[in-house]
């Protein structure tokens, strides 16, 4: 109805010239015709001409009535108020741009930080329904993401009743040769038949795997990504039934994902095989083929009444496991089903929402800014709308004014704020983790820009009503512009709320900073300078045997270790200080001659498989007993060395030097001797405590080299990374010219671990600094008005004896008054708060008292100075210029 | 309402002769200022009630011609009719007195 109104009312105001000229002959006609007939009837044409239009009316009042008829009016108001917005907004140009950089500020920071989070706590996942997609499966210590194994799945997705559709895909993607003109090294991952449909996605191109694809040594079959589509096949509408040789293999592309498909674990994927598994043969090995399971809730289910549903059947998982380790599984293993966005995002979820209540703080306190500044030009504009008032503007008239200059306002300022929005996003962009999923796609969309539409006018709304629902009174016209104090109340709350909020930002942001500078001071254990690694990836398409690809890295390493300035060259799995290394529990550990220790269950011991030069590579010192020798490697014993934790953990009294441990659940495995122990270096990323950890030696067996996770070069050089890098490149490339190598320093690889705070730490302090300095803003701007306010007052205190400390004194009081109750609120809510950064910090409390002190010195200086500049002001007021302005 | 019922008797008219028909019809006692005929036509235009359309008056100069339609028609019927209760209650009021 109204929508329909205000159609028709712009579809005639958009041919307003020919309507209005229309209405204007029409009526000219009707003069003319009365004036003739008063004419015929004798009297003069100028007489006549007058009468007629006495009879006719006022011309004027009459099209303003039309319009109105028209459902002009508004348009013509608007149309007023908006040219007399602009106009006031012109006339002070400094007011302007102070309340549009604010707000720019405000909103673009708002705007940037909600691009990021949007998809991380808001966005719908590229899946339809996806909020009834689950990841199902066990959590234990070593894996706290949920898996299932081949032992059960079939067991569980038979029997299960919570989920509508339950499907696995492989473990993780393995790297695969496309073979052609110009072979390349892609991810392939296995599906079942059930995943997508599961998932909801249906393949662009082709069909999804059939069900006797799925088959054990069923036909070779492959849907590939949109990505791969695009960059190998040129988008080519004939790839399907398309033979793609795969690592030696004619596999038939069958499909095309779209575009948007991303696997539910987020990892990169380019070939899609179907799965294979023999189901019968699954069932009866314990633990079969590891994978990742998600379902789909069946309408109505929620996700604790699903896990009560599996309850059941997670208990019986338990009475196939084999009774040797039932009990570590029954105390270890537990049933996990987890939302997918949780799946996703569990771990940013908390900074997420810590930065988006930042953001908010900063918002609020530019709003504020903008508040008061309104409020100000209010005081200054009471005579003004008192006229307007006089003059027979409605209450609602005026109202409608004041909102029409704060909306343009505020839309100037959305406008600013989309231009720094797009700026701090690309900044984001280039800081970004590689941690925070999603951040790399963060753009600016419409539903962000209606987002910051949306933020801008609940603001100009907000600060236009204020000012505005102040009735003007008819006192006003007399008394020339009196001091209101409700507003200075208001006033005053609002800064003290602006340094209340910018108090807690500035605590959380101190907190953050003490905990990453503490972070990256802390000293590793290890050499970091000068220290390379280069990952050397072997496809087994050329290199099939482990005899081969032990060969490979064998020769690598003497050819590395020729280089000038080498002086360590060795292969592990692993780097420390963070990132993926291998795990066992402690409860695993057994030695020689005592029984199996029943340890506290879930303690993960940190394991690495080195060649001798690791420690030296890496300057880890062996304290105790020897390193491993060269003539070890080619022993037929297992040799190992503990790290000083996990020796003090497993003999706390007798020397482990010599002694023999066993590592697994299996009473079979392999014994290991041994023979040194190394210092502890932090080993489970920068911000959690070190690990207890234990090295083993890669010997000269095929086994050592094929087992787990490829190897990783760490190179130890007296010249800088950057002449090594090249060099080492090129050795390995003439061993073999096309096997894909990534070299990076140590030193890049551990500022990659503290991303992830850094970027944090940037980002909230960011936020604090703006929140402050708009802060400080507002308090000069509240200080300064009553100064000014009291100039008389000021003046006459002179008169009669104040000296200049005096009126400092006095301008000081209040503007400390205000920062101190804003501090002391804020302080409060600080320590309340801050108390939700706990697991973001390192090493530092959240009631940290270092942080809070400084937050607290801080507040005081930028109270000062923003106190002082205004009270200098008032302490040069004259007493005769001052009472002379009376 | 005497706009419309001037239209209804005399089908298609220009402004100024509606003015003139309501002058003759009201024997010069409801005389209003002439021009607020313009927002009323305005407004049963908006309403649907009248039609416009550009003519030719008799000495040539273009006039705007305002004709009843079928809703005006109805619409005048509800008004004479709620018109003539108003007014036969104030007869009765009238005549009991």
């Amino acid at each position: 109805m109204l929508d329909e109104l205000i159609r028709r009312s712009l579809r005639l105001f958009a041919s307003r010239e020919r309507l209005d000229r229309e209405m204007e002959e029409e009526m000219r006609l009707h003069r003319e015709l009365r004036a003739r007939e008063m004419q015929a009837d004798g009297v003069s044409a100028e007489e006549a001409r007058y009468a007629a239009q006495r009879r006719f009316g006022n011309t004027l009042r009459l099209r303003e009535e039309i319009h109105q008829a028209w459902g002009w009016r508004w348009i013509d108001e608007l149309r007023q108020d908006l040219r007399y917005g602009v106009r006031m907004l012109r006339k002070s140009p400094v007011f302007t741009l102070v309340v549009v950089m604010t707000l720019g500020l405000g909103i673009g920071a708002t705007t940037a930080v909600f691009s990021v989070v949007d998809r991380i706590l808001f966005r719908a996942l590229p899946y339809p329904h996806a909020d009834r997609i689950v990841s199902v499966g066990l959590i234990q210590s070593l894996e706290t993401e949920e898996f299932t194994l081949g032992g059960f799945f079939f067991d569980w997705r038979d029997n299960q009743k919570p989920f509508a559709a339950f499907a696995s895909q492989q473990a993780g993607p393995h790297a695969c040769d496309l073979i052609g003109s110009n072979s390349v090294q892609l991810f392939c991952i296995r599906m079942q038949a059930g995943f997508l449909p599961m998932l909801g996605i249906r393949p662009l191109l082709g069909r999804n795997f059939l069900p006797e694809e799925d088959q054990p040594h069923g036909p070779p079959v492959a849907l590939i990504s949109y990505g791969l589509w695009r960059s190998r096949f040129g988008r080519d509408p004939n790839i399907l039934n398309h033979l793609i040789d795969l690592g030696g293999k004619p596999v038939r592309v069958v499909g095309v994902l779209p575009e948007r498909f991303e696997l539910p674990t987020l990892q990169p994927a380019d070939v899609f095989l179907p799965f294979q598994l023999e189901e019968e043969e699954q069932r009866n090995a314990f633990p079969g083929t590891p994978m990742r399971t998600f379902a789909r809730l069946r309408p109505g289910v929620s996700i604790a009444q699903a896990r009560a549903e599996m309850e059941p059947l997670f208990l019986s998982t338990e009475q196939m496991i084999p009774t040797s380790i039932r009990e570590d599984f029954r105390k270890d293993f537990h049933l996990s089903i987890r939302s997918l966005r949780d799946r996703e995002t569990e771990g940013v979820q908390l900074a997420s929402w810590v930065l988006l209540g930042a953001v908010f703080a900063v918002m609020l306190i530019a709003c504020a800014n903008v508040a008061s500044l309104m409020m100000t030009r209010g005081a200054a504009r009471e005579h003004e709308l008192a006229v307007r008032s006089a003059l027979g503007a409605s209450r609602a008239r005026l109202i409608r004014q004041s909102l029409t200059e704060a909306l343009l306002l505020s839309l100037t300022g959305a406008g600013a704020g989309m231009a720094v929005a797009v700026g701090l996003l690309r900044i984001f962009v280039a800081l970004a983790p590689t941690g925070i999923p999603f951040l790399g796609k963060a753009h600016l969309d419409s539903r962000i820009a209606a987002f910051t539409i949306l933020v801008s006018l609940a603001c100009g709304v907000a600060f236009g009503l204020l000012p505005a629902l102040e009735k003007p009174r008819a006192m006003m016209l007399a008394v020339r512009s009196i001091h209101s104090s409700t507003r200075a109340v208001v006033r005053r709350g609002l800064v003290i709320a602006q340094i209340a909020i910018s108090t807690v930002l500035l605590s959380g942001a101190a907190l953050l900073l003490r905990s990453f500078v503490g972070m990256e001071n802390q000293p590793l254990g290890i050499q970091t300078s000068g220290v390379l690694s280069a990952a050397v990836a072997l496809p087994d398409s050329r290199f099939p045997t482990g005899q081969k690809k032990m060969q490979f890295y064998l020769n690598a390493e003497v050819a590395i270790l020729q280089l000038p300035g080498v002086s360590a060259v060795a292969w592990t799995d692993s780097l420390p200080p963070g990132g993926w290394h291998d795990g066992r529990r402690f409860s695993d550990f057994a030695v020689a001659g005592r029984p199996r220790a029943t340890a506290a269950v879930g303690e993960v011991v940190v394991c690495r498989r080195v060649t001798p030069d690791f420690f030296r590579a890496l300057d880890i010192p062996i304290f105790r007993g020897r390193n491993f020798r060269d003539a070890d490697r080619n022993s037929k014993q297992n040799f190992a060395i503990l790290n000083r934790l996990l020796a003090t953990r497993l003999f706390p009294s007798a020397n482990p030097i010599g002694q023999r441990i066993q590592v697994g659940a299996a009473k079979d495995g392999p014994w290991y001797t041994v023979v040194g122990i190394a210092e502890n270096v932090k080993n489970d990323g920068l911000n959690k405590p070190d690990d207890p950890e234990i090295y083993f030696l890669r010997r000269n067996i095929p086994d050592d080299w094929t087992n787990g996770r490829a190897p990783v070069a760490i190179v130890d050089s007296v010249l800088p990374p950057q002449i090594v890098a090249p060099s080492v490149r090129s050795r390995i490339a003439q061993l073999d010219p096309i096997v894909p190598i990534k070299i990076e320093t140590l030193n890049d690889y551990v500022s990659r671990l503290a991303d992830r705070p850094r970027f944090e730490t940037a980002l909230l302090g960011f936020f604090a600094f703006a929140g402050v300095t708009l802060a400080a803003i507002g308090l000069y701007g509240v200080v300064a008005f009553t100064t000014a306010q009291r100039t008389t007052e000021i003046g006459v205190r002179m008169a009669i004896g104040a000296t200049r400390i005096d009126i400092l004194r006095l301008v000081l009081r209040e503007g400390l008054r205000l920062a101190a109750l804003g501090g002391a609120v804020g302080l409060i809510a600080a320590l309340a708060l801050t108390r939700v950064l706990r697991s973001l910090l390192f090493q530092v409390e959240p009631h940290d008292p270092v942080s809070f002190v400084a937050v607290t010195l801080l507040l005081v200086l930028v109270a000062l100075a923003a106190t002082l500049i205004p009270a200098r002001a008032a302490m040069g007021v004259g007493p005769a210029a001052a009472l002379r302005g009376e | 309402m005497l706009i419309l019922r001037v239209l209804a008797r005399s089908g298609e008219l220009h402004g100024f002769e509606i003015a003139k028909s309501i002058e003759v019809l009201s024997q010069n006692i409801l005389t209003v200022e002439e021009g607020s005929l313009y927002p009323a036509l305005q407004r049963m235009l908006i309403k649907g009630w009248v039609k416009a359309e550009w003519g030719v008056t008799a000495e040539n100069r273009r006039a705007r011609y305002y004709r009843l339609t079928a809703v005006g028609r109805k619409q005048l019927e509800q008004e004479i009719s709620r018109f003539e209760r108003v007014m036969g209650a104030v007869t009765r009021v009238i005549q009991t007195t």
